[in-house]
C-alpha cells in the first residue's frame, strides 16, 4: 500500500465526516475520559495522520517526559505503517520527526500565558507552521473557564485547531444522559468537538457529544482497538 | 591505615569566577593542617594559592585542571577535587563530577547567583551531586546572605535553608549565628583558628529564633520523629542534623552556610557540615559498564573485600613523570599489586600509592572503595579503568566518537615547535576525543576534535602550559563521501609501454551500506582473478576510500563485490591490481550518485524561559530541527539538530542574545545529507582549490 491510500482509508476520515469536515481552524476539540483508557492514544494517533500529511504538528504535554512521548509516537507509528513497504517507512519516518515538535510544560510552575508565548514564539521564531496543535495533560478540573478561552483566542489568532486530553477524575456518573461529561460542562462554551471515550467490554467505545453547534451530533461509528491502540471500526 | 567509608568525603567546591573559592579552598588547607601558611588568590605575594597548580588557572582565577587533595577534619578523611568551572570542556567536566559524592557551592554575598553559577547548578543537577551552599564574603559592602538565599530558592529552585544568620555584615561583621545550636560563634586569633562559642547577642535573638522557626518547618518534613520533637517543643540537634542530612542527600534541601574565608570567618563551621551533610561514598550508588555484556550497567559493590575496580580520572606531568589520580570505586587497591587496564588490555603493577595534596604527597599503602589516590609511572589514558584480571568492567563508555571538526595549526618558532609535540602527546593521552596527525599533503599539523569550543581549550593550554604560540587556519568540518545508489564498474589497467609490463582486469559493483565504513566481498569465481591478487584487489578499493571525488573528503558506506577479473601470466602483479581496482572504483563511484554527508550535532540550551524565542530562531537560522523543548518554571532546555557546519560561533551568538544566561552542550550524532544547495557549492570549492594547486 502507498501512503496517499493509507491517508485515504484512515478511520479519521471517518471522524472528519462526523464532525463535518474536522474540527477547523480557531476551534478546541476534546478528548475526554478517564486515566488510562486510551485518550494519548487517541491523541496521538490523530497527530500522526496529520504528519502523514505533511502538516505540521506541536504536541504539548503537562505531564510525561519528552522519552515517553516519543515512544509513543514510535509505536502508533509502527502501527499504522505496516501495511507499507520498508523503505518508505523509513522515508516517512524521517519526514514525520521533522514535521513534530514536542513541547513538555511543568504545569504548576507554568502558566498559560507562558505556554502560549512559548508556542508562538515556536511557530513564529523557531518557524514551524503548525496547523494542529496537540495538548495531553491539561488541567480542565483546576482550570478556570477563562484559561481554555486563552487556547481558543490564540488558536484563532494563529490559524490552528487544537485538541486536548481531559481527564474526568469525578466520582460516577460520570456523564449526564446526553453523554455529557459534568466536570466539563463548565467549560462547554470553549469547546468545539467533544469526544468521550468509554471502556466497553472488548472496545473503547468513542461517542462524540458535542459537535460544533449542531443540536444534535451524528453517531461516531468509530472505537479504539486495544490490541493496537488505534481508532479503528468496530 | 584503612579508611572507614563513614567517614570519608569526596567532595569539590564549585563556584562563580571571583567568588572566592580558591581562597576558601586554601582556609581549608590551612584549618585543616594541611599548609601552615595563607596566601592570597593571584599571587599578591607571589606564590598563589595551593590548589591552582597550573599557571592559567592563576593567571586567570579559573580552574581547568582537578587535583585532589587530601585532608582531615573531626576525624574524617575529605579529598577535596577542584572542578572545573565552565562546561566548555565535556569530558573534563564529567570525569571530576563523576568522582564526587557531594560539593560545596560557593556563592558572593553580593553577586550571589550568576549565570555560572547557574550553570554549576546544572552539572551538579546533571550528575545528581547533593550540595550545601556557603555565602562568602559577608565582610564585603552591599553583602546580603539573605538575599542570596532567596535567589538559591526563585532562581535556582533549590529547598534552601539558612542554618546560619551573620552577626554583622559589611565591616561590622563579627561572626555567625548557629541556628542548630542557637549559639555565637566567633573566629579569634590573627587567622580565625580560635572558634569562640557564646550566648547570642540579644539584638539578634528575635531574628535568630524566627530563622530557626523557619528551618525547622523545612527540615521537619524530612523526619517524622523531627516533626513530633518540633510539637512538642523538645527537638534535639541530633534529630535536626540527622533530617538536614537526609534532605541533603536527597537533593530535596540546600543548607546554607556563611563567613568570609577572606576574613577567616565561618570556615570551620563550613567543614563541620561537609562531615554532616555530605554523603560517604557508600551512600551512593555508582555504576560501570560491564563489557562481556555489551556496556550493561553493573552496580558496584562499596565493600572493600570486592574485586578492585578504580577510575583514571585524571592525568599530570610531573618532575617525576605521569601521575594518574585515581579514584576506587570498588574493593581494594594495594601497592604491589597487578591491575588490568581494561581499555588497553595491558597489565600494570602499582608501585608507588600516593595521597595528594595539591603540589606535595605522602606514600600509602592501599586505596580502598571511596578513596582518591595517584599512581606513578602508569602507563595510561585519562578515564580509563583499572580491575582485576578477570574482570572486564569499564567505568566510561570506551565507544569514542570520531573527531567532527579540524583545524591546521602551525608552530611560531622554533622553541615552539619543540614543545609542541610534547604538548600535543600529553592532550592526546588525556582526552581520547582529541586527535592530532599531520597532513602528508601541507606537511601541516592537524588538530581534530568535538567541537570548536574543546579545540579552543587545548591552544589555550598549549599558551599557557607548554609556551606554545601556534597560528591557526580555519576550522574545518569533517564532511564525509557517500553513495546512494549501486553501479557496476569493469575496468582494466594496462601499461606496456617499456620495461615490465602491467596488467589486470577487475569487473563487480559498488553498493551503499548504512552501518559500515566499507565492506569487500570476493565473490570472482573459477580463478578468473589468482586468489594471492585478491588482497591487493580490496587494498586499491580501500585507498580509493580515503578521498572522494566531490570534495576531497574520506568515503564511508560503501560495500564492493568483486564479481569477475582477468589476469596475465607475466605482466599481473599487486600493484597492477590495485590500480586496477582504484580504475574500477574510479569509474563506478560517479555512477553511484554520489553525496555529502555533513557531521549534525545534538544540540542541548539551557536558558531561563524568557530567551526560547530567541533560541528558537537561532536553531532555525542555522538550519535547526528543534526536537523539543522543556519548560521547567524559570528554565528551558531545547534539544535539537543542527549541522556543525552552521554552529561556528555559537556561543558568541547565544551569549550576546541571552544576556550570558543561557548555554549549550553539543555532541555529535549522526552524518547526514547536505541539502542541493551547499554541495554545489562545496564542489566549487574544492573545484577551485584543485584549480589553484594545480596552477602552482
Amino acid at each position: 500500500m502507498v501512503k496517499d491510500e493509507l491517508i485515504h482509508r484512515s478511520p479519521l476520515r471517518i471522524l472528519e465526516q462526523s464532525i463535518h469536515g474536522g474540527l477547523g481552524k480557531g476551534n478546541i476539540g476534546v478528548l475526554a475520559s478517564r486515566k488510562g483508557v486510551g485518550k494519548t492514544a487517541c491523541l496521538v494517533h490523530i497527530a500522526t495522520d496529520k504528519l502523514f500529511q505533511q502538516k505540521p504538528v506541536i504536541h504539548v504535554s503537562y505531564s510525561s517526559r519528552v522519552d515517553h512521548i516519543m515512544t509513543w509516537y514510535e509505536d502508533i507509528f509502527r502501527e499504522i505503517a505496516r501495511s507499507l513497504n520498508q523503505e518508505s517507512i523509513s522515508d516517512l519516518h524521517d519526514e514525520i520527526i521533522k514535521n513534530r515538535v514536542i513541547m513538555n510544560f511543568k504545569q504548576d510552575g507554568t502558566k498559560t500565558e507562558q505556554v502560549l508565548r512559548s508556542l508562538e514564539a515556536m511557530i513564529q521564531y523557531g518557524k514551524f507552521a503548525a496547523e494542529t496543535i496537540i495538548v495531553d495533560g491539561y488541567n480542565f478540573v483546576q482550570s478556570a473557564p477563562e484559561d481554555l478561552g486563552k487556547f481558543k483566542d490564540f488558536a484563532a489568532k494563529m490559524g490552528l485547531e487544537v485538541w486536548f486530553s481531559a481527564s474526568l477524575k469525578a466520582e460516577d456518573p460520570l456523564f449526564d444522559e446526553r453523554g455529557l461529561p459534568h466536570e466539563l460542562k463548565r467549560h462547554l462554551d470553549n469547546i468545539d468537538v467533544l469526544i468521550t471515550l468509554r471502556s466497553m467490554e472488548n472496545l473503547v467505545q468513542l461517542r462524540l457529544v458535542k459537535d460544533h453547534d449542531y443540536p444534535s451530533p451524528d453517531e461516531l461509528r468509530l472505537g479504539l482497538d486495544p490490541g493496537t491502540l488505534l481508532i479503528a471500526e468496530p | 591505615m584503612k579508611t572507614d567509608l563513614t567517614k570519608l568525603r569526596n567532595i569539590g567546591i564549585s563556584a562563580h569566577i571571583d567568588s572566592g573559592k580558591t581562597t576558601l579552598t586554601e582556609r581549608i588547607l590551612f584549618y585543616c593542617k594541611k599548609i601552615h601558611r595563607m596566601h592570597e588568590v593571584k599571587g599578591k605575594d607571589g606564590v598563589g594559592a595551593t590548589m591552582d597548580s597550573m599557571d592559567l588557572e592563576k593567571e586567570r582565577g579559573i580552574t581547568i585542571s582537578s587535583a585532589a587533595t587530601n585532608v582531615s577534619w573531626l576525624d574524617h578523611e575529605i579529598n577535596i577535587i577542584d572542578t572545573p568551572g565552565h562546561v566548555d570542556f565535556t569530558i573534563e567536566v564529567e570525569r571530576s563530577l563523576r568522582v564526587l559524592d557531594g560539593a560545596v557551592l560557593v556563592l558572593c554575598s553580593v553577586g550571589g547567583v550568576q549565570s555560572q553559577t547557574i550553570t554549576v547548578d546544572r552539572q551538579l543537577k546533571r550528575y545528581q551531586v547533593p550540595w550545601i551552599a556557603f555565602i562568602n564574603k559577608l565582610d564585603r559592602v552591599g553583602a546580603d546572605p539573605y538575599k542570596v538565599k532567596n535567589q538559591l530558592r526563585e532562581k535556582l529552585g533549590h529547598n534552601a535553608v539558612l542554618t546560619q544568620i551573620p552577626i554583622g555584615v559589611e565591616d561590622k561583621h563579627q561572626g555567625i549565628v548557629d541556628l542548630i545550636a542557637l549559639k555565637a560563634v566567633y573566629f579569634d586569633g590573627p587567622q580565625g583558628e580560635n572558634v569562640r562559642i557564646e550566648e547570642i547577642p540579644a539584638d539578634l535573638k528575635p531574628e535568630a529564633a524566627k530563622r530557626r522557626a523557619e528551618m525547622l518547618d523545612a527540615v521537619s518534613l524530612f523526619s517524622d520523629e523531627l516533626t513530633e520533637a518540633v510539637l512538642e517543643g523538645r527537638e534535639t540537634q541530633e534529630q535536626i542534623v540527622a533530617a538536614i542530612r537526609k534532605g541533603t542527600i536527597a537533593r530535596e534541601l540546600t543548607p546554607v552556610f556563611m563567613g568570609t574565608a577572606y576574613k577567616n570567618k565561618g570556615v570551620q563551621p563550613l567543614l563541620d557540615a561537609v562531615v554532616r551533610y555530605l554523603p560517604n561514598p557508600a551512600e551512593v550508588e555508582n555504576f560501570a559498564f560491564d563489557l562481556d555484556s555489551s556496556e550493561k550497567r553493573i552496580k558496584l559493590s562499596s565493600d572493600p573485600k570486592a574485586d578492585p575496580v578504580a577510575l583514571a580520572f585524571k592525568l599530570e606531568d610531573g618532575p617525576y613523570g605521569q601521575l594518574t589520580y585515581i579514584r576506587v570505586y570498588q574493593g581494594e587497591i594495594r601497592k604491589g599489586e597487578e591491575l588490568v587496564n581494561t581499555r588497553s588490555r595491558q597489565k600494570l603493577r602499582v608501585g608507588r600509592l600516593i595521597r595528594m595534596h595539591a603540589d606535595s604527597m605522602a606514600d600509602i599503602e592501599e586505596a580502598s572503595s571511596g578513596d582518591i589516590a595517584a599512581l606513578f609511572g602508569v602507563d595510561c589514558q585519562s578515564g580509563d579503568t583499572f580491575v582485576r584480571a578477570g574482570l572486564n568492567l569499564a567505568m566510561s563508555s570506551i565507544y569514542v566518537p570520531e573527531p567532527v571538526i579540524s583545524l591546521a595549526i602551525s608552530p611560531a618558532g622554533k622553541k615552539s615547535s619543540d614543545h609542541l609535540s610534547k604538548a600535543l602527546k600529553r592532550f592526546t593521552k588525556e582526552d581520547p576525543t582529541f586527535r592530532t596527525y599531520v597532513d602528508p599533503e601541507s606537511k601541516q599539523t592537524i588538530i581534530q576534535g568535538m567541537g570548536e569550543l574543546h579545540l579552543d581549550v587545548y591552544l589555550e593550554r598549549m599558551k599557557r602550559e607548554y609556551s606554545v604560540e601556534v597560528e591557526t587556519g580555519m576550522p574545518q568540518v569533517a564532511y564525509r563521501e557517500s553513495i546512494s545508489a549501486r553501479a557496476d564498474f569493469d575496468y582494466t589497467h594496462k601499461k606496456q609501454t617499456g620495461g615490465a609490463g602491467q596488467f589486470g582486469r577487475v569487473s563487480g559493483f559498488i553498493e551503499p551500506i548504512s552501518d559500515k565504513t566499507f565492506e569487500f566481498v570476493n565473490d570472482v569465481k573459477g580463478g578468473r582473478i589468482p586468489r594471492e591478487f585478491i588482497p591487493a584487489c580490496s587494498k586499491g578499493f580501500q585507498t580509493s576510500m580515503r578521498k572522494g571525488k566531490l570534495i576531497g573528503f574520506p568515503i564511508t558506506g560503501v560495500r564492493v563485490t568483486l564479481r569477475d577479473g582477468q589476469s596475465h601470466a607475466v605482466d599481473s602483479s599487486d600493484l597492477a591490481f590495485q590500480a586496477a581496482a582504484q580504475g574500477g572504483f574510479r569509474q563506478a563511484y560517479s555512477q553511484a550518485k554520489p553525496q555529502i554527508l555533513e557531521p549534525v550535532m545534538k544540540l542541548s540550551v539551557e536558558s531561563p524561559t524568557e530567551f526560547v524565542g530567541n533560541i528558537f530562531g537561532s536553531i532555525n537560522q542555522r538550519r535547526g530541527l528543534i526536537i523539543s523543548s522543556v519548560e521547567d518554571g524559570l528554565f528551558a532546555r531545547v534539544d535539537a539538530e543542527v549541522p556543525l557546519g552552521e554552529m561556528f560561533g555559537y556561543s558568541t551568538v547565544l551569549r550576546s542574545m541571552t544576556q550570558g544566561k543561557a548555554e549549550f552542550t553539543m555532541e555529535f550524532l549522526k552524518y547526514a545529507k547536505v541539502p542541493a544547495q551547499l554541495a554545489e557549492k562545496l564542489i566549487a570549492e574544492h573545484q577551485e582549490k584543485g584549480k589553484k594547486e594545480e596552477a602552482k
